[in-house]
């Protein structure tokens, strides 16, 4: 949630990832890198850091000094189990073997999709997310696409007519608005619209017991979907606008844009088929590395607009002290921090063929 | 690269406008106890009060005064900003340049690690340890500037691999300057405005995750934060306090966040020549258009 990233300034994408990646992509080009040429090659990060939350989630609980299954489990859970309950899970947790073991039958358990028990919910951790996910996925997909999209036009519109009052106005508008913090502008929202003028729901998903079907079922959803959702896109809007305005500045000032108007293109031709498609370059390798701030940034939404999420999932296992669910949530959302990411190196490569012949 | 970069934000009036708004802040949080009559940890007796000359900001749920609380939050906020601010950059300058200037097989691995943290949701490692480690003010400073790193080791490397190439380096070495020499007369007061705009970014990256894990529940119980106290005041949006409570918190939090951004983005535009000719540009632009 740096500044930078909400600027699209200094440490903007395209200035970090070229002079990141140009001098690191040649120790790089060896033969092993031929081996992975259907892959990124940033697929070794994301297994580095799948590694980190593997072995955080593993040592951590067991640094804790005292009684490991309690600090795996927490001090409350203990009170309700059985002795019965507390030496199966030794045994399935292979707490009184070695080090190795343990680590053997927590990887064990983890490829059959067991992420542990959720003593407050009474339910498989993987089982109670999986029931809020859907709809943290529902909310920051449709956040992403669309604040996107509307960053990327008025980015290029403000950028094209640079000094306007409209660039001054939107520059200005949405540099004052990436100060606030994220769960403020979702407050704010919920103040006004929800609690003052009471035009849409204040919390939830989908109004409780309305037995909705089909179309009313949808509209219900998007009505609960609305504030969260403009939430999230004022909060994502500044920093791709900026990105893809000061591209579009630069590159307007480049020689095929001059091409284009010698030929005789019109000006939204222009705008859009030569400058606009240069400038989805920078953005999506922005976008790429603003998905953990996203995804961090849905988990506060959900809480201020109580909506079913993983965030309010969250919120409730650190006031329980569920242990095995907070530890659920970060494998899980790392997992698609570390999935969308591959899919938004795939989209790179096949938005720039640059990339794609560098193989 | 030796530009006056603080000569140069004075007279620029975003930098200013953040500067007057950190300089209220701090010293509202500094002078604490003449700004109020209680202190913040008092229980007044009326709770849910509504503004008025005893109460600036009312009182919540516990009966607590709200500007009392308001005022020492910041204290919170401006420390945690301080200490990570510190901690965080001294990290990325060692890390970045260090892995700059000894290159091969460490430059490599640093590279990677940052790669690898910069590519996690890091306030949920952060809510998982300090939940582990129960959460108090010097645990959070720390867990919050160990993420913050990275981010800027990458810049401060990428400013150190060109530094080294420049022509006055080169002359330098080539008059029989040794690696201290180079380091500490050269490549460190070059860098010095780009570590400054990087305490800046810390600091504000500081005080948003701090407020953020106060707000999800992460903090020291003993201390008043205002991500706490929005957090308590977001369950009673049913009555009217969420005007005098939930709002000036938001807002002041705002405020300091808002502030450093300007602070921040003055100063990033006076250190980079890119961004200066830009604006340059756009300055003789308005002329020619006016004339």
């Amino acid at each position: 949630m740096n500044i930078s990233n909400k600027f699209g300034l200094r440490d903007s994408p395209p200035v970090r990832a070229s002079d990141g990646m140009a001098s690191e992509a040649h120790p790089e080009m060896g033969v092993a890198s031929k081996l992975l040429c259907f892959f990124p090659s940033s697929l070794v990060n994301y297994l580095i850091a799948l590694a980190a939350i593997f072995s955080i989630n593993f040592i951590l609980p067991r640094l804790m000094p005292g009684d490991p299954l309690q600090a795996i489990y927490g001090q409350e859970a203990l009170v309700v189990m059985s002795d019965e309950m507390e030496a199966q899970l030794v045994r399935q947790l292979s707490l009184d073997k070695s080090w190795w073991d343990q680590m053997l039958a927590y990887i064990l358990s983890l490829m059959q999709g067991d992420l542990g028990f959720s003593y407050y919910y009474r339910e498989q951790v993987s089982q109670v997310i999986l029931g809020a996910l859907p709809w943290t996925l529902l909310l920051t997909g449709l956040a992403l696409v669309l604040a996107t999209a509307i960053g990327l036009i008025l980015g290029i519109e403000s950028g094209y007519a640079r000094g306007s009052s409209l660039d001054r106005g939107l520059v200005a508008g949405l540099m004052f608005l990436g100060g606030f913090p994220d769960f403020f502008i979702g407050i704010l929202l919920l103040l006004v619209f929800a609690v003052s003028l009471q035009v849409l729901p204040i919390s939830g998903a989908t109004s409780p017991y309305a037995g909705h079907e089909g179309l009313a079922h949808i509209l219900d959803v998007l009505k609960h979907l609305a504030l969260p959702l403009a939430s999230m896109i004022l909060v994502q809007l500044g920093g791709i606008f900026l990105l893809a305005r000061n591209t579009i500045v630069t590159l307007l000032a480049e020689s095929f844009i001059l091409t284009a108007r010698a030929k005789g293109c019109s000006e939204r031709l222009i705008k859009y088929a030569h400058a606009g498609r240069n400038c989805l370059l920078p953005v999506t390798t922005a976008t790429g590395l603003r998905i953990p701030q996203l995804l961090t940034g849905a988990l506060f939404i959900e809480i201020v607009f109580s909506y079913p999420g993983v965030g309010s999932l969250l919120n409730t296992a650190i006031d329980a002290r569920d242990y095995p669910l907070i530890q659920g949530i970060l494998l899980i959302v790392t997992l698609t921090v570390l999935t969308a990411n591959f899919l938004v190196d795939l989209l790179y490569s096949r938005l720039d063929p640059r990339v794609r012949y560098a193989r | 690269m030796h530009v006056d970069a603080l000569g140069e934000i004075s007279h620029d009036p975003l930098a200013k406008a953040g500067a007057i708004m950190l300089v209220v802040i701090t010293s509202l949080a500094l002078f604490a106890p003449l700004f109020s009559n209680y202190s913040p940890h008092d229980y007044t007796g009326n709770i849910f009060s509504p503004p008025d000359r005893d109460h600036l900001l009312g009182t919540d749920s516990m009966g607590q005064d709200i500007w009392t609380r308001l005022l020492y939050g910041a204290r919170t906020s401006l420390l945690v900003a301080g200490a990570v601010a510190l901690i965080s950059s001294s990290l990325s300058l060692l890390i970045g340049a260090s892995a700059a200037l000894v290159g091969g097989l460490y430059e490599r691995l640093c590279m990677r690690i940052i790669d690898a943290l910069i590519s996690l949701p890091t306030i949920i490692v952060m809510i998982l340890v300090a939940a582990y480690l129960r959460p108090s003010l010097p645990l959070l400073i720390l867990l919050i500037s160990l993420f913050s790193w990275p981010g800027g080791a990458r810049i401060i490397r990428s400013q150190v691999l060109s530094l080294k190439q420049r022509m006055h380096i080169n002359a330098s070495r080539t008059f029989g300057a040794g690696k201290g020499h180079i380091i500490s007369k050269h490549i460190i007061p070059d860098l010095s405005p780009i570590i400054c705009a990087l305490m800046m970014q810390d600091a504000r990256k500081a005080v948003f995750m701090e407020a953020g894990l106060a707000f999800l529940g992460v903090s020291d119980p003993t201390v008043i934060s205002w991500g706490k106290m929005m957090n308590q005041a977001l369950a009673f949006t049913y009555l009217d306090v969420w005007q005098w409570w939930l709002v000036p918190i938001g807002l002041a939090l705002s405020a300091t966040l808002i502030g450093i951004s300007f602070l921040s983005f003055s100063l990033e535009t006076a250190i980079d020549p890119r961004l200066r000719r830009d604006e340059s540009i756009e300055g003789s632009m308005s002329v020619a258009r006016r004339a």
